[in-house]
């Protein structure tokens, strides 16, 4: 390998590590909330294309590289340090690409996500022992081992031809899915939407599984999901399994003091509440199936140009290409008792609206026409809070407050002692009416796994719902008991019908 | 050697107070408009709660806020439009036609107009109806799917529906053309106007004139 090339090849790989590496702290940054100290350092927006694509390349790099060394090996004379050094670092961007390429795929995730997790440390580490020593040795004198002085026709071949595969590369990974095969129900086959899988007919459904992580309180953030799916002439239903050690219902609850009613949260202030909150799972649909996120995250503390900052610092979910994306959001306490999944959305970011305190982009409900459930206090403040409604004290343990069976609070009639804890959640009507409750949905917890049955018809024809067809594409989240700390994956599922 | 480590000291020295710049937290701003007032008339700042009352800084005009508490002013409840007699003028409309739970009989417009006197909302005594014009100056696109037409961040708990004006003796056609005469109503859902007969049950936003001792001290306080 001539000089020119290695100083070329060394030059691209200072671009593309240094992409990877801020680009992948900040998604680190949605599971470790101490990083927020170099979060005004780090990027922010849609980051998963320039993750993907410093990846793809850096994946060609290494390969070109790697034959470019069998061929003509490029002849230099380290010193013993950094020739081990050097070494060092192949094996670290060797298993940072490696788990990288497993993490797309959504496989093996237990053991990848922590390699790929520690290695991003061990490259910093890496960067100090390995060009930090250069410079305290070398000085100014290493930029000119570093920086390309002239570029020959072979070697700017090579380079470019590298630039141009990873592209490649980028634009097939950014663009494949996993098949979710959808199996025919017939018109006599009935299935209940009960959170049971008891129907046989799930049993001639593929399962889909994908392996989840980055969630708050799942068992090392990980989550296990199967998807099933069958669909007759008019809808498609959904089995959906996750594993999750516990079931949480314990929904930001009412708890009475000495000095009144309290809402006992531990985040929900800045809306990151991972303590007292719900289960929940969330499925996005999109026409299009680029990896990551379809292009919807917007991470970092303001990644909006002319929007506000979020609260917690993760960032925003928004679609700004146009298209909208449909997002079902099954809760255990607010929306299961109504039999649906609340049928959201994520589309342009929203007008902001001064009285309101949470902004929240693109991440909208479908609209509704009637019923709801609200919350149990007449205004929120982290101290104390008036609950509407206290429920009849044989009422007191449910989840969910039924409107018959409580009565509104008044002051002097409340009996309840200090230490009595009631629901936050009160049904005003049974469910939601109008393009909100397009998606029915029941879900059971039974020994760390949650069992959900979905189903909706395949066009609604709301403009804030995604059509369920072939060639449609599904993400999976999962909540443990968190506001928005969800698992997620990369690579999504595309829908393939066998009507 | 010694030199490069002093300039590697530097640039850490550098970059470290840079970890103590904390990211933007979000921060109120003020509604070109609208301000919030509690209970007793005082101005809020545009996160705080519970409001009562929203001051309209343009018209000069103060709100009266639904809410979902079943107090007087819950959004759910409906009146039939009536106006009761006073020195100038005769009863007008049809009484207690309307569905509330704050009275006994059923409800009509000087039942929650009477209400909200009593209790002095906002230390305000002159609420009433507001005119077709006053009404439909709220009206505005829906910020978000599904929201009336209205700033529901300012004026939450609206409805999909039909909202009295004091505007009367407007004549009915076609459908109700048999009642003659009506009442103004603008539709939140809609963002349309147009007349009802005073009999229906519909929807009630209380407003009150700002009064001119008030505008100077409450217009002065709403730190825009």
């Amino acid at each position: 390998m001539h000089r020119v090339t290695f100083v070329l090849l060394h030059a691209l790989v200072i671009v593309l590590i240094a992409c990877s590496l801020l680009t992948g702290l900040r998604f680190s940054l949605l599971t470790q909330d101490w990083l927020t100290v170099i979060s005004t350092l780090l990027p922010q927006g849609d980051l998963y294309p320039w993750h993907v694509a410093s990846g793809s390349t850096l994946s060609v790099l290494a390969m070109a590289y790697l034959l470019l060394s069998l061929w003509q090996p490029f002849r230099s004379s380290p010193t013993l340090y950094h020739l081990w050094v050097n070494r060092l670092g192949y094996v670290i961007i060797m298993s940072l690409l490696c788990s990288g390429w497993f993490l797309w795929a959504g496989q093996f995730v237990t053991f990848m996500q922590p390699v790929h997790f520690y290695c991003l440390w061990l490259l910093l580490l890496y960067l100090l022992i390995h060009g930090w020593i250069y410079f305290i040795q070398y000085g100014k004198h290493i930029l000119s081992a570093v920086l390309p002085t002239r570029i020959e026709k072979q070697s700017a071949f090579i380079v470019t031809s590298v630039c141009v595969a990873g592209l490649l590369i980028c634009i097939a990974t950014q663009y494949s899915a996993s098949p979710l095969r959808v199996a025919h129900l017939g018109p006599d086959e009935f299935i209940e939407i009960d959170g049971r899988d008891d129907e046989s007919h799930w049993k001639r459904a593929q399962v889909y599984t994908i392996e989840t992580h980055g969630g708050a309180n799942f068992d090392d953030g990980r989550s296990i999901i199967r998807v099933q799916a069958l669909a007759n002439q008019y809808e498609s239903y959904f089995l959906i399994r996750w594993t999750d050690s516990s079931k949480s219902t314990n929904h930001l609850p009412l708890l009475k003091t000495e000095a009144g009613w309290k809402v006992q949260q531990d985040g929900f202030y800045h809306f990151d509440e991972r303590t007292f909150y719900e289960d929940k799972l969330a499925v996005m649909l999109s026409r299009s199936c680029a990896s990551g996120s379809d292009n919807t995250a917007y991470l970092g503390n303001r990644p909006l140009q002319g929007k506000p900052p979020n609260w917690h610092g993760k960032g925003f979910h928004a679609s700004l290409d146009g298209e909208i994306r449909d997002v079902w959001h099954w809760k255990a306490v607010r929306t299961n008792d109504m039999y649906l999944a609340d049928d959201n959305f994520f589309g342009p970011p929203a007008v902001v609206q001064q009285g309101q305190r949470r902004y929240s982009a693109g991440y909208q409900p479908d609209g509704k026409e009637s019923g709801a459930y609200v919350m149990n206090w007449q205004w929120y403040t982290p101290n104390t809070v008036i609950p509407k409604r206290l429920p009849d004290p044989e009422n007191a343990h449910l989840s969910v407050l039924p409107w018959f069976g409580s009565a509104p609070y008044q002051s002097t009639l409340d009996q309840y002692a200090p230490g009595s804890i009631v629901s936050s959640i009160l049904y005003r009507s049974n469910r939601f009416e109008g393009d909100r409750a397009d998606v029915r949905a029941r879900g059971r917890w039974d020994e760390g796994i949650w069992t959900l049955e979905l189903v909706r018809k395949h066009d609604t024809g709301s403009a804030h719902d995604v059509p369920l067809k072939n060639g449609t594409c599904m993400w999976f989240s999962a909540f443990d008991h968190a506001q928005v700390a969800h698992t997620r994956h990369i690579r999504p599922a595309i829908l393939r019908y066998s009507l | 050697m010694i030199t490069r480590l002093l300039m590697s000291l530097v640039v850490l020295l550098i970059v470290i107070p840079l970890l103590w710049i904390q990211p933007l937290s979000p921060v109120a701003q003020p509604h070109p408009r609208f301000v919030k007032l509690d209970k007793t008339g005082s101005p809020m700042s545009p996160w705080q709660g519970p409001w009562s009352c929203v001051l309209d800084t343009q018209k000069h005009l103060v709100w009266e806020v639904k809410t979902d508490s079943e107090n007087i002013h819950d959004g759910y409840w409906t009146y039939s439009w009536y106006l009761a007699s006073d020195q100038h003028r005769p009863p007008r409309g049809d009484a207690n036609l309307g569905d509330c739970y704050f009275e006994s009989s059923r409800c009509d417009t000087q039942d929650l107009i009477n209400k909200t006197r009593q209790t002095a909302l906002c230390g305000l005594t002159h609420w009433r109806l507001p005119t077709s014009d006053e009404l439909s100056s709220l009206l505005q696109s829906p910020a978000r799917p599904g929201h009336v037409h209205i700033a529901q961040d300012y004026f939450p708990h609206m409805k999909h529906g039909d909202y009295w004006s004091a505007d009367h003796s407007q004549p009915l056609t076609g459908h109700y053309q048999r009642f003659q005469q009506g009442a103004t109503a603008v539709n939140f859902h809609t963002g349309e106007q147009y007349p009802l007969p005073y009999r229906n049950a519909a929807f009630v936003l209380l407003v009150a004139d700002l009064p001119p001792e008030f505008q100077s001290s409450r217009l002065k306080s709403v730190v825009h």
